[in-house]
């Protein structure tokens, strides 16, 4: 990144512990006094270097010489678990292993999709309208994800009912070994073993999921990948497009005035979903390691460091985003850190906003307001989400 | 200036032809298309919105 030169100086230090429950809980405090320390922070309790800022964390995420994926999380045991995968491998190798992800998962794979998602997405929204109070995360933000990659990849049965509690497992366990990682491992590992002895006559005729190992056997992808590929997009994609569902109500339920700016203008919907996960980013902390030692504005991190990217950081970083503590629709931050960024950028993310953006217009086409009561959130190492969010009414549009 | 497209890092999330669609656009298979390369004037301006907003990093204005 930056030159070195003399008189570079070591990072700033805080105490801050990045995984205690109530900094997951609520981290935009925490994330605003580390952003004010500096563009890179040590912290010793998680024994991290945090980044801090939109640019250091963008230009890290861009820069995979310096800044390697192969710790992506925060304990030894997951990043051994995740050898081999695209998300945890660096060019080249990375190149191919993402291309096989991506086949059938970019926008371009996805497009005769979008009608089907969108059909369903209305069809729930229109039931809960009828409803009228509804427990929004088990209702909506649970419901349909789980019913589009089910539908996806084809599974049913057994899978269907663990995916939930294999999705939730499979994030929680990149934190550091704490209780939650713990846990959690045995619930991953039924996720991981449950990808590794599926074969294409699990999956229905006609699926992305049955599609990934026609390309097996055709040779398209290697031999014995497929499997790693279904692990990849229940793994990342489940949890993380819940928790942004569930901030979408959340939010729309919490700014009516915003809400009310969509129902007027349907084509803010792209810019109101990016405003939603500049806000409340679905995963506030992924991890790099340092190849060597990097200067980051004038002063050095060492080589072999656990990176730590505060991705909601850099969201609410006020160098970058005006006004950034506020919720505004109109903003259309596209350049929001959530999807991170580069070879490494999410690569469900075309998939994800077909789902929100089907969710958010059918909610703008059919709620004029919604109340709610208080949202429950329970502690997690890497998604924030609500945990229950009750809709006590729904003033319809 | 010239607008630099990395083919195979190209995935077609398309926000580049959202910021810029003077100067690109998905076509029918969404591959992305450059109708505008060599830019100059205020293309210049767009073309780095459009470069600043793709989530793989595929363009680049140089």
């Amino acid at each position: 990144m930056g030159h070195f030169h003399q008189g570079m100086s070591t990072p700033h230090t805080s105490d801050v512990d990045l995984f205690a429950d109530d900094v997951v809980l609520d981290p935009h405090p925490v994330h605003a006094e580390l952003r004010d320390l500096g563009p890179v922070v040590h912290l010793p309790k998680n024994d991290v270097y945090a980044l801090t800022r939109y640019d250091v964390i963008r230009d890290a995420l861009a820069d995979w010489e310096s800044f390697s994926s192969t710790s992506i999380a925060f304990n030894p045991a997951a990043n051994q678990a995740l050898t081999g995968t695209s998300l945890a491998s660096d060019p080249p190798v990375h190149t191919q292993l993402r291309a096989a992800l991506t086949e059938n998962l970019s926008p371009r794979a996805l497009r005769g999709l979008k009608g089907r998602i969108e059909a369903k997405a209305d069809t729930l929204v229109a039931e809960l309208v009828e409803r009228g109070s509804f427990e929004a995360v088990d209702a909506l933000a649970r419901a349909f994800p789980l019913e589009v990659v089910a539908d996806l990849i084809g599974f049913t049965g057994h899978a269907r009912d663990n995916m939930l509690r294999w999705g939730q497992a499979a994030m929680q366990v990149l934190g550091p070994m704490n209780q939650r990682t713990a846990e959690n491992f045995p619930v991953a590992g039924e996720l991981y073993a449950w990808c590794s002895e599926v074969t294409a006559d699990d999956l229905a005729e006609g699926s992305v999921g049955r599609g990934i190992f026609d390309a097996e056997t055709r040779g398209a992808i290697p031999a014995g990948t497929a499997g790693h590929i279904i692990h990849q997009y229940l793994g990342a994609g489940v949890d993380t497009t819940v928790a942004a569902i569930g901030n979408v109500v959340a939010l729309f339920a919490a700014h009516p005035d915003q809400l009310d700016k969509v129902r007027a203008e349907p084509s803010l919907t792209p810019g109101a979903f990016n405003e939603v996960l500049r806000y409340w980013p679905p995963v506030n902390v992924w991890g790099r390691t340092t190849t060597r030692d990097v200067a980051i504005e004038g002063t050095v991190v060492p080589a072999g460091a656990q990176i730590a990217v505060l991705l909601g950081a850099g969201n609410r970083d006020p160098r970058h985003y005006e006004n950034p503590d506020s919720f505004l629709v109109e903003r259309n931050p596209a350049d929001h850190l959530s999807f991170g960024y580069g070879p490494h950028g999410c690569a469900g993310q075309g998939l994800a906003r077909l789902e929100a953006h089907a969710v958010i217009e059918a909610l703008s086409r059919r709620v004029k307001r919604l109340v709610v009561g208080p949202e429950v959130r329970v502690p997690g190492n890497i998604t924030r989400s609500i945990e229950e969010l009750p809709v006590l009414e729904v003033i319809p549009a | 200036m010239k607008i630099v497209l990395d083919r195979p890092r190209c995935e077609g999330h398309g926000l580049c032809e959202e910021a810029a669609p003077q100067l690109m656009h998905l076509d029918d298979d969404g591959e992305l298309v450059l109708d505008l390369e060599e830019i100059d004037g205020g293309d210049v301006a767009l073309a780095k919105a459009a470069a600043r907003v793709c989530p793989v990093a595929a363009l680049r204005v140089q």
